[in-house]
Parts: C-alpha cells; structure tokens; sequence
C-alpha cells in the first residue's frame, strides 16, 4: 500500500462505506481501443480515476489548484498524457497527434465515477504491407492498470497478425498487415466494395508471400519432404538401400513425391480454409512430427520403397490441415478464401520448387556415390531426433531444444545447400580440376 | 408384427414430442408478453406511465444502464420501490413473462446480493447501511442535493423498470429492466427477442440467505472453471492469455464495439468442450423466455468454430467458490466477459453480454 493510504485508513473506511466498494478504488484505469485505419492508426483513451487516485489525478490536471478544470488545463494534461506514451511503427518512434479530449467535472472525478476520453492519430508512414506498431504507456504508472485492445479493422484490406502486451498491458505489440497501399480502391466505402468483392494484385501478392514464408520457416514441412528425399537416388535391395537408380528415375521419384505432396496439402488446405472440414490442432501437429519419423525411417531403412507417392500424398494431407491455420489466423473472410487459398497455396508450392531445386543438384551428384550413405544416414538421424523432438514437445506440451536447433540450421540452410552443392561436385568429380585427361568417372557406389 | 412396430414408433413420437409441446406452452408467445407490458402499463398513473416510456428512438435512455448503484448514476424509468404492491406483482409478472425462469432466478439472486450488500457492506470495508456523511463531495453529475444515503444507493427495490417504444406485437419495442450491477436491454420486434447488450454482476457474489449460499452468477465461475479444466496442455497455452485483464473492456457505453478475438478458437475444442462452451454461454444467452434464447443460442451454435476463449488469471480453483480470472468469449456475433473487480475479486464480479452486429436489436429494427 502507497504510504499516503496507510495514514487515511479512517478516511478509507468512510470512503469504502459510501461508494468505492461499487467501482474502481486505488486504481487508475486507462483503456485504449485502436482502429487500424489506411495509413492511420486512431486511439481512444479512456481514463478512469478509481476514487482513491481522484486527488493525484485531479492535481495532475488542475495545476493552478484552483479547484477548477480550466480548456487549458484539460488541454495541456491531454498533452501531457501523449507525451507519455511511447508509439514505435516498424521500430521508428512517431508522435501522436491529439484529436479530441473530453473530461468529467472534478467533483465526477473525486466520486470515482469521472471517465476522462481522449482520441489521437498517429500515422503511419507507407511502409510496405507488414507493419508492427509498438504502444508504451508510462503515464502515471504506479496508480495505473491498462487495458489495450484493437477493433477490427474496417477496412478489409488490413488484417491483424497477432498483438502480444506484457504482463500489466503497459506495453503492447500489434503487427498487421495492409494489403494495399493506398489507391481509390481503399476508400471506397468498405459495403460498395464488399458487393464488388474485388481482389486486388496486391493483396494476392501479398498472401503468395505469407504462403512462401511459411513453408520458408515451416521447417517441419520441409524436413518431412526432404527425409522423403533422401533415398529417392537409390534402389531398394533385399530390406536395404542399394544401388543407385537411374539418373531418369531418381529425377521421376523427386517429381512424384513432391507432386504427390503438393496434391495432398492442397486438398487439406482448401477444404479446412473453407471450414468443409475442422480438426484440432494439436493431433494435427503431433502427426506432422510424426510423418518426420516416418521418412526419416524409410531414409534409413525401406519400409515402404517404391510407394513414396502415396505416403507422401497422405502425409500431405495432414500437413495441409497446419496450413489451414495459418490463414485462419489472418481472418480472411468468405468471398475472400478461394482467392486467398491460391494464393497462399502459390507461395507453398513455389518455396518448395524453390528447395527442391537447390537439394536437387547436390542429390543427383552425391546420391550415386560412395558417400551418400553418409549424407543419407545421418540426414536420417537428424530428421529422426528432430520429429522425437517435436512429437514429445506436441503430445506433452513439455519444451525441448528441438525448435531452436533446426530453426538455427534452418537459418544456414542457402550456405549449407551451397558448401553441400560444392561438396558433392567435389566428391563426385574429384579430378575435374586436376587433370582432365585423368578424369576417370567415380566408379559408381557397389554395396 | 409390423402393426406392433408402427404401433410402437407412433407411441415413442407421440412420447418424445411432448416434452416439445410443453415448451412451446411453457414459452410465452409475443402476444402474452405484449399483454403482460399493458396490463403492468395500465396499472401505472398516468404521470408514472409518463416516466416510463420513452420515445423508441430515445438514444439517451437506450444507453442509460451501468453497473454502479442507482445513487451514483441515475436510471430511467420507475423503480420496484415507488411502486405500490399491485404494480409491483404487475412488474414481476411482465418480467417473468419476457424472461426464463433461470433468468428471473438470476435477476432476483443479484437484487438479494444488493440486500446482503446494503446489510452487510463489503467484506473489506465497514457495513454499508450505516449512512453517514459522504466524505468526498457532492452526489455525481455536480448535483446540489443533499448526498444519497446508504437506502438510497442500494438495495432490491432500487431497480428500474422503462419502456421504449409501445409494446407491439408487429412494431419493435425495447424494455429495460436494471439497477446496481444489472441492466437487461431487451429489445423486441414481431417474433424475435434481442437481450444485448446486458450486464451482470453482483457484489457479494457469494452469500448467505436463509442460510443457504446463494451465488448469483456462481454458475458462469464454475462452469468456466471446468471448461478450463477440460483443456489440454496446448489449448490451455493458447486460451490463458500471458496478461491482466483489469476490467471489462467493452463495459456500458462500448456499443457496436468489436475488438480483435484472443486465445483459443473454439475449432480446436473437441465435441465435449464445444458442448461445455455452448452451456457456459447460455448463462447469458438463456437470461430471456426460450423461444427468444432458442434463436439465439443457434445462431451462436452456428458460429461456433468462429468462437473463442480467452481466460487471464489464476488458472486453478475449485468448483463451488467463484473464481478470481477473467475470462471473455467472443464470436462474430457474441461477446460475453466475465470481469472480477480489484478490491474483493472472488467476491465482486461484473459481466458484460453483447452482440456487436445487434447490440439494442439494431438488425431488428433497421430493416
């Protein structure tokens, strides 16, 4: 308890007696709500005196202590309260703008009953369509409790991505995205739009990207297809890997699987976009770790050679459903979705062209040497600890390092394609650059 | 053999649609409520009748409701106590006729805590009915009277009944019905009733009558505690949002307000959680008659997978006690919050119901 209570304790009984018990007491409330608007960001303040901070709060506004609250003094304190808050879009600082303030009469405020109501812009400058607007209220702190919260935007062109506060809600983290930039079409009036239901090339554009971030740092995706990979260049002997395939067939096999995976997940993810289909996401996610360990066994050991396709297709199918969320999350609405699902689904499948094609040299090289069971093997062994990893943090909810680790491989993963490229020509062609006369070809690998 | 079975499956029909014939008795129609609204207005003077209707568009009036006592912010209308006796039985009979009798249980448990509260005060501070001179000024909105005592301020007959509009089977028309931590905005037109948005609250929240504990919105605790006892490791991390929530964030005079849902979607619940969200929901959503509550429980059904559940606070607590956490569910057209007050948080509570797309029945009545 704030010293100054402890010596009104008798005051504070009388108080407690009259009114305070009916609202807010020692606590001085301040509620935000923001409104995303184009290239504007408007917030209405609310602050509400709790009948024990009145005195403080009141001093703060009437500063000539002359029992009155005089335009100035409300319009300086509605200043004041601007001038402590701290507003960061994309990490650079920028200054409200005060629009509107409105305050009780004092004697409101001493009840606890006065609501004081202060609106402000800020506006954002055209910073591309992901934006991340940062809210720090410092404005008398030790009295205060926040609330934040941002209404949904109007204009259906923007849409929240996740908002995050510590603990008091004194600060607070919205990231959104703009789909377009300005233009006539963002001030159409948002029914007239509605009715047109026009998607703009931005807006596509934008959600191709989201889709190829996605699979970008969904790395457990991409470790499930690469594991799948992994035994693509070779022939199955007996229950072991063996010979290497053709050059023919290895590519076929990469091209299946990949095609197959890409059928299964966009199956999901339209069906589950459109709410045709809703699963929990834990069993989702838990089976995606899951399909991990399975090729990373199969990269191992066959056991289901000559059938990639179809596990994949059916894996795909599980892993369209995590997609799913991902768009659920951003709020598309109805007539919104099939454009969207392109879109997003575009940007999966051109990363995943992407990857492919920059393991696919390295895999053609290697794959039919003496080395690969190296490559092979413990590829295997890290996609198997990997998805041990992810299944125990999914079915558990217990934390491992797992996600750290491969996001950090993940990271490295131009420069680690590149030295593997580097490695394998090396391996493959080893006297390529000392003699070309010499250049015998690497026998291929005999087990 | 086959008369037998036809015989039998008519039974069963006949059998297991009167429990269906019984509740479209037991729902009053649009006529009876019309009626019981005349018979309480006939039985008013004509300046009382004055006081309390109001003119349907009345903006003002629509949005005067609050959680405070009646002492702090005035109400419209007439309340129970400058009612005589028949008026009064005429006041309860209309509000039994619009409401379910769960929700008139509700709406008597929560004037029986403003009793218990004028009695007994708060348990922190000193009992409330001992009047005494208000230590800080004037009564609200700079009025010169003399400051309200303590029977002035709280108690069950200090709740407020108004009208906006004329009661109509065919043209909309709105009943209020609110005091200290109650304000039920009911909205009618031809056959559909609209209860957003409405407040609930009670301080105590958790007190004795006759000996026995009555719990006013003990129920919304429990059940809410359950549910969120029912979530596995992962929905719980997404449902318990990692902040304090102070107080209700689309408390009176938030109107139309639609903010940004939080937490768990209601997608990733299994069946028997959706089920346990469903009946959390009809504690607010089953405050008015059936037939009205009906409509609107399968609207919220439909938009289920769209629903969410955010929960702040301590996550641990036993069934039977109210909890001191925060929690709001919201969907495309819902938003309900569950909000314990700082000073006595197991024992003080305010919630909010709302359908940001229908607060006050717009849809209703713009069409």
């Amino acid at each position: 308890m704030r010293p100054g209570l402890t010596a009104s304790i008798g005051a504070l009984a009388v108080l407690l007696a009259q009114s305070a018990h009916a609202h807010r007491i020692d606590e001085y409330l301040q509620a935000t709500l923001l409104s995303l608007q184009e290239d504007r960001v408007q917030a209405s303040m609310r602050l509400v005196p709790g009948i024990l901070a009145a005195p403080s709060v009141i001093a703060e506004i009437d500063q000539d202590h002359d029992g009155i609250l005089s335009e100035s003094e409300k319009h300086a304190y509605a200043l004041r309260v601007l001038n402590d808050l701290t507003i960061e879009i994309d990490g650079a600082g920028v200054l409200p703008k005060l629009i509107a303030w409105h305050f009780p009469t004092p004697e409101q405020v001493r009840d606890g009953l006065g609501e004081i109501q202060i609106e402000y812009a800020v506006s954002v400058p055209s910073v591309g369509a992901n934006r991340t607007l940062t809210l720090a209220d410092h404005h008398l702190s030790r009295t205060s409790v926040y609330l934040v919260n941002v209404l949904v935007p109007d204009d259906r062109d923007i849409h929240i991505v996740s908002q995050r506060r510590n603990e008091q809600q004194s600060w607070y983290e919205l990231r959104y995205q703009q789909l377009t930039a300005g233009g006539a079409l963002s001030r159409t009036p948002a029914p007239e739009r509605e009715a047109r239901g026009t998607w703009s090339s931005s807006q596509f554009r934008s959600l191709f990207d989201l889709g190829m971030r996605h699979i970008a740092e969904g790395t457990d995706h991409l470790l499930f297809l690469l594991a799948l990979l992994l035994a693509a260049p070779l022939c199955v002997s007996g229950s072991r890997w063996g010979l290497p395939a053709s050059v023919r067939q290895t590519l076929r096999r990469i091209i299946g699987i990949v095609t197959a995976f890409t059928v299964g997940h966009s199956i999901t993810l339209a069906l589950a976009a459109l709410g045709v289909v809703r699963v929990p996401e834990q069993p989702v996610e838990a089976l995606i770790a899951a399909s991990i360990l399975v090729s990373a066994v199969h990269a191992f050991r066959p056991i289901f050679p000559g059938k990639e396709g179809w596990v994949a297709a059916v894996f795909g199918l599980v892993h369209g459903l995590a997609f799913a969320t991902v768009l659920d999350r951003i709020g598309l609405v109805h007539w919104e979705k099939v454009t969207g699902i392109l879109a997003f689904n575009l940007g999966i499948e051109a990363m995943q062209l992407v990857v492919v094609a920059a393991i696919l040299p390295s895999l053609m090289l290697i794959g039919r040497t003496r080395a690969y069971p190296i490559v092979r093997i413990g590829g295997a062994v890290f996609a198997a600890t990997a998805a041990v990893g992810w299944l125990v943090e999914r079915l558990s909810g217990m934390e491992t390092p797992v996600d750290k680790i491969v996001n950090g491989v993940a990271q490295q993963a131009l420069w680690i394609a590149v030295a593997g490229f580097l490695a394998s020509l090396a391996y493959r062609f080893p006297l390529a650059y000392r003699t070309r006369s010499a250049a015998k070809p690497e026998p291929v690998f005999r087990d | 053999m086959r008369k037998m079975k036809g015989f039998l499956a008519t039974v069963m029909t006949i059998f297991l649609s009167l429990p269906l014939l019984g509740a479209a008795q037991r729902s009053p129609s649009n006529s009876e409520i019309v009626q019981a609204a005349n018979t309480f207005l006939a039985s008013l003077s004509t300046e009382q009748r004055q006081n309390v209707v109001y003119a349907f568009n009345d903006a003002t009036q629509r949005a005067r409701w609050s959680n405070l006592p009646t002492g702090f912010v005035p109400r419209g209308g007439i309340s129970l106590k400058q009612m005589s006796p028949p008026q009064r039985d005429a006041a309860m009979k209309l509000l039994a006729t619009v409401l379910s009798p769960m929700g008139l249980e509700k709406l008597n448990e929560i004037r029986a805590a403003d009793d218990d509260f004028k009695a007994n005060g708060s348990r922190r501070g000193p009992p409330g009915g001992r009047g005494g001179p208000r230590a800080a000024g004037p009564p609200p909105g700079g009025g010169k009277g003399p400051p309200p005592r303590s029977d002035e301020m709280f108690g069950s007959d200090l709740y407020y009944i108004s009208f906006l509009g004329t009661p109509s089977t065919t043209n909309p028309w709105m009943l209020q019905f609110g005091g200290h931590h109650l304000a039920l905005n009911i909205t009618i037109g031809g056959s559909k009733g609209v209860l957003t948005p409405t407040l609930t609250g009670a301080q105590p929240a958790a007190f004795k009558l006759n000996g026995k504990t009555i719990r006013p919105l003990g129920r919304e605790s429990d059940k809410a505690l359950a549910l969120l006892q029912s979530l596995d490791a992962k929905q719980r991390q997404q449902a318990v949002l990692n902040y304090t929530v102070a107080d209700l964030v689309l408390g009176p005079g938030q109107d139309d307000k639609k903010i940004a849902p939080e937490g768990l979607k209601a997608s990733s619940l299994n069946a028997a959680q959706q089920t346990a969200l469903l009946e959390l929901i009809a504690e607010w959503s089953g405050i008015i008659n059936e037939s009205y509550a009906t409509a609107r429980m399968s609207e919220i059904t439909a938009d289920l997978s769209e629903t969410w559940f955010a929960w702040s606070g301590p996550t641990n607590g036993e069934g039977g006690s109210n909890i001191t956490a925060y929690y709001r569910i919201q969907g495309p057209h819902l938003v309900i919050e569950y909000a314990p007050q700082h000073d006595e948080p197991a024992n003080h509570v305010h919630t909010i119901y709302r359908d940001p797309t229908n607060d006050y029945g717009r849809a209703l009545t713009t069409q």
